[in-house]
């Protein structure tokens, strides 16, 4: 499996605005997780909860630089897990704000460790999302009642 | 690989083959071809398609070969990914919009 995910996006406001956005806890259960349990801030351990997943996800902070860099680690694909996610295999999750003009920022988002990952990680997801074999087989019946 | 993956199921037999191995963990190749109508070294046959193109893989036991269903390592692989590439995006564009359109 690669080992990393890159995501970007312009946004038409000043990094101060953007990087709190992102590493201010009742700013960035706005746009990310629905709620945090614990406290937002380097060195901790919250929880993320996600509802839609019905999923509590441990989160370690692991560098906060104003305005311009926040990361953490956890661990993908909406799965509860509320040990602690620096004992488990996980991922690093980066955002670089960049400035690329008066009032508008690049965002980076780089995720990383994906193939360190347990393979049922991704095989559980792929059964859940797309149906994996299920689906194939559906369809294969299908076109063999009609044929 | 796809192509051999759809010439591997497009056959009645084998697709039959296929969705009992999705009921059940592991089969013998005899357990798993019984009832088929076809000979030992037919199911062998019609088994040794579905190992080429990697939808199941065999294991010796004993005196006997368990097959299992395979679940294609790669295409697993790049599912979780793109589902993740796709839930990033959307975040993103939340982010964005809240960037842009809060005080």
């Amino acid at each position: 499996m690669q080992n990393s995910i890159t995501r970007e996006v312009i946004i038409k406001a000043a990094k101060e605005k953007v990087y709190d956005a992102i590493a201010n806890p009742l700013k960035v259960v706005r746009w990310f997780p629905d709620e945090i349990e614990g406290t937002y801030a380097v060195g901790e351990r919250p929880l993320s909860v996600f509802k839609e997943h019905n999923a509590k996800v441990s989160t370690y902070i692991v560098d906060a630089k104003p305005f311009e860099y926040f990361a953490y680690r956890w661990i993908p694909g909406g799965n509860e897990f509320t040990g602690d996610v620096m004992t488990v295999p996980n991922t690093l999750v980066e955002f670089t704000i960049q400035e690329i003009e008066d009032g508008t920022c690049k965002v980076v988002v780089t995720e990383s460790g994906f193939a360190q990952l347990p393979a049922e990680m991704a095989e559980v997801s792929f059964k859940q999302n797309s149906g994996g074999w299920d689906y194939m087989l559906g369809r294969f019946e299908k076109y063999f009642k009609q044929a | 690989m796809e192509a051999q993956i759809f010439k591997a199921l497009g056959d009645p037999l084998r697709l039959k083959i296929v969705q009992r191995l999705s009921l059940k963990e592991t089969y013998t190749i005899g357990n798993l071809t019984q009832g088929l109508g076809i000979s030992r070294q037919g199911a062998r046959k019609q088994i040794q398609v579905l190992e080429s193109a990697k939808i199941v893989r065999l294991s010796p036991s004993g005196r006997e070969v368990n097959v299992t269903l395979q679940v294609n390592s790669l295409q697993v692989g790049k599912d979780f990914i793109s589902k993740l590439e796709n839930q990033w995006d959307a975040r993103l564009q939340k982010l964005k919009d809240i960037a842009e359109n809060t005080t």
